[in-house]
């Protein structure tokens, strides 16, 4: 996606300019005030987006974070809304159930990021190497479950899990095997199941069609070299769809560190997912069952700014050791 | 994006839930004209959770042409009906009379949805109210809701096994460990008791007969102190048990736990007076199998109790109508038809907190579920040795929640039961300070 976008752009730049060529005999400044009109229009309907769905909301959660509705000494009586400034983010940071619902993001985001890249990845050669028959339909098979809401599917692996109603448990129960996935251990890993089995499809599809833009030359050229299927797969193939593998790491990420349904929805029946599990939880949680909006606004602005910098950092990472890895070249 | 589209529908959806609610208060209010006085009548809204108050209501508007009620039955507060209240008030259409629980009256009387009623509470109707219920619906001598029972915490116990396994019925607490001792030895799948990761508010109620404060408003500021000393030696009690494997320990609001009573694998319940009305409703075929009993005691020489559940009635900041709204809660608690209708629906045995009420309900009480028991005297005993003093913190709901999420770890083997309390003083104070209260901190 991101490898073709630019070759895109110069391709249409290039087309605009052929055509700006062909009509010489107007001025160029009237094609030029044509072009700015046509990029504005197209824009405009992202920035109205941008606008509406992101900036006026940030903005309103940043401001609710820096005031708050106040009474001092025991709190009765009428309140007035005052300026408190980083109030609200002292309490969010020496909050220890906020810290705790980071370090257990973090912890999912650390298991469940790989497995996601490493398995649509691996699922993706599979179906270009050729090994794999009905392609079609395995893919079909793989995608279906990104088609299933997410709370949907939540509530089917909710069945699956929970003792007593659960097929799974049963039949594992036959085999004389007891298995709770819900319990302390477990209930982090049953939460990336759930993630897998609705995102791996998906991913994989991406990954696949980044790999059929690899050039057939470069693949006959290391096949005659003598390499193999795994090595034309790993060292060939991975290489050329690097791009692909970044940006599905990003949006994994970016989406990892909302964690929200799941646990949400487990949590009707596991007493080991707490209502302050994740920090999305922990802000639904302080706006809804704390009636504490401003420290709800300056938790959502630290998981922000959280997901902001590490969504930088990636990038940052991963284009520099694109950088040294050509440099080596 | 994977996944994205629908997390932004869910919490959308969940967003939504109490804003409906919200909105179906603010069309029921305005759009039928109700909340509205024409020029005889005043017209009220009422919202609870409470049963029987439809009851209650209709008894009211029989009797009474100048205020008529419209009473909406709303979730319990844990299922949404807080989280229903604070968005109405939120929204400037919170009902005129809004019911909550003792725990949660500071809360909300801090965020200002309770109103402060002290000039319209008349000392008539304060006289007739037991003086510990006033204390926890008051704060710095100001009033901020009217209390409708109080339930002092006793023990519910099955006589027929309490003979079969030859068990006196215990009155200390090393007397109820030794029992539940006796119960894991002679009946290998029974216990004594459950101890409830979902009962915060029970284990309040333990550390409040203990002795222990967790919440005080000296010097104009939240002392908070859930660990204190005398909490610390209930929770090591308990402990105690739990690791000796000789009582239950999960969920009471659950199915294993109906299953453990419906099946007489526990042998006693430790809760409020009301919970003998909802046994009854939940299991008629135990009748004659349940007695009630003082609640165990550290020092049997002075008798202390603490309260488990319990509910008052607040005026909204919303009222257009407070003096009509203090008139109907008057008349709900302390006027015997209210308490009489409330018990007729056959699922209550509120205790109320109108001393005078007492021998309404002792009447209107059908005894036979509990072989004739004379249950409202036993109560009325208790409600005397309820400990004056405990005050609960301002966001009661919230480290309820926190502490009982540390008993679910502890009963899956991760943490202890003092480490849970302590971790609920932790996750309380940023909210405090968010809050900009004053607070002290005390005890580890």
């Amino acid at each position: 996606m991101t490898t073709t976008a630019p070759s895109h752009a110069t391709a249409a730049s290039r087309g605009a300019a052929r055509s700006g060529r062909a009509v010489a005999h107007g001025s160029r400044k009237a094609a030029r005030r044509r072009q700015l009109a046509a990029a504005g229009v197209l824009m405009t309907p992202f920035f109205l987006l941008l606008l509406t769905v992101f900036l006026i909301p940030v903005g309103t959660a940043v401001g609710l974070s820096f005031f708050s509705d106040d009474q001092p000494g025991l709190g009765f009586g009428p309140e007035r809304t005052v300026f408190v400034g980083l109030r609200s983010y002292a309490a969010v940071l020496t909050d220890p159930t906020f810290l705790s619902g980071l370090g257990t993001v973090a912890l999912y985001c650390l298991i469940y990021i790989p497995l996601m890249v490493i398995g649509a990845l691996a699922l993706a050669l599979l179906l270009d190497s050729g090994v794999v028959r009905l392609r079609s339909w395995a893919q079909l098979g793989l995608f279906l479950p990104h088609a299933v809401p997410g709370i949907i599917a939540a509530l089917i692996w909710l069945y699956l899990y929970t003792p007593g109603i659960s097929p799974v448990i049963e039949l594992l129960g036959k085999a004389d095997i007891t298995i709770d996935f819900l319990g302390v251990h477990t209930v982090l890993p049953s939460i990336v199941n759930i993630a897998l089995w609705s995102n791996l499809g998906y991913n994989m599809v991406v990954f696949y069609a980044a790999l059929q833009a690899v050039p057939r030359e470069v693949i006959e050229a290391s096949v005659v070299d003598g390499a193999g299927p795994v090595r034309t797969a790993l060292l060939v193939k991975t290489p050329l769809v690097r791009s692909s593998i970044v940006m599905v790491a990003m949006f994994t990420l970016i989406w990892a560190l909302q964690l929200f349904t799941e646990p949400m929805l487990l949590s009707q029946s596991s007493p080991m997912i707490n209502s302050r599990f994740s920090p999305s939880m922990y802000i639904y949680d302080a706006a809804f069952t704390r009636n504490n909006y401003s420290l709800a606004a300056a938790a959502s602005v630290v998981l922000l700014i959280c997901t902001i910098a590490l969504s930088y950092g990636v990038t940052r990472w991963t284009s520099r050791a694109g950088s040294a890895e050509e440099a080596t070249r | 994006m994977p996944g994205r589209q629908s997390r932004r529908s869910v919490l959308a959806a969940i967003t939504a839930l109490p804003l409906t609610g919200a909105v179906g208060a603010c069309s029921t209010s305005d759009g039928n004209g109700r909340s509205r006085s024409t020029s005889r009548t005043t017209r009220i809204t009422f919202w609870s959770a409470l049963r029987g108050s439809q009851e209650v209501v209709d008894a009211f508007n029989r009797t009474h042409d100048r205020i008529q009620v419209d009473f909406q039955q709303i979730p319990s507060g844990g299922q949404g009906g807080y989280a229903k209240l604070s968005n109405a008030a939120r929204a400037g259409n919170a009902p005129d009379v809004a019911t909550i629980e003792y725990p949660q009256v500071p809360g909300f009387a801090i965020d200002g949805v309770a109103r402060d009623i002290t000039s319209l509470v008349s000392d008539r109707l304060r006289a007739k109210l037991l003086p510990q219920a006033l204390g926890l619906t008051t704060f710095q001598g100001r009033q901020y809701s009217v209390p409708l029972d109080v339930e002092p915490m006793v023990m519910h116990y099955r006589t027929d096994l309490f003979d079969e396994y030859g068990l006196e019925v215990p009155r200390t607490w090393d007397e109820f460990a030794e029992t539940a001792r006796t119960v894991r030895r002679k009946a290998g799948d029974r216990r004594l008791v459950l101890f409830p990761t979902d009962g915060a508010m029970q284990f309040a109620a333990y550390s409040w007969q203990a002795g222990a404060q967790w919440f005080d408003t000296r010097d104009g500021a939240w002392n908070v102190s859930l660990a204190d000393e005398p909490t610390r030696r209930v929770a090591a009690y308990w402990q105690r048990l739990v690791d000796d494997d000789v009582v239950f320990m999960n969920a009471v609001e659950s199915r294993q736990s109906d299953a453990q009573i419906g099946e007489g694998l526990v042998l006693t319940r430790l809760s409020g007076a009301w919970d003998a009305g909802a046994q009854m409703n939940a299991r008629p075929a135990q009748k004659g199998q349940w007695k009630i009993a003082p609640l165990p005691q550290w020092d049997p020489d002075r008798p202390v109790v603490g309260t488990h559940g319990g509910s008052t009635f607040a005026v909204t900041k919303d009222s257009k109508h407070p003096e009509a709204a203090m008139e109907f809660i008057e008349w709900q608690v302390s006027h015997p038809d209210a308490l009489r209708a409330r018990l007729s629906s056959g699922t209550s045995s509120q205790y109320p907190a109108a001393p005078d009420l007492v021998a309404v309900g002792r009447k209107a009480f059908d005894r036979s579920y509990y072989g004739g028991q004379d249950i409202y005297t036993l109560f009325e005993e208790q409600a005397a040795a309820i400990r004056d003093g405990w005050v609960w913190g301002p966001r009661m709901t919230a480290t309820q929640r926190v502490m009982q999420d540390g008993f679910a770890r502890a009963s899956g083997g991760q943490g202890s039961l003092i480490g849970s309390v302590r971790a609920a003083q932790d996750g309380t104070m940023p909210d405090l300070k968010a809050l900009g209260l004053s607070t002290t901190e005390h005890s580890t």
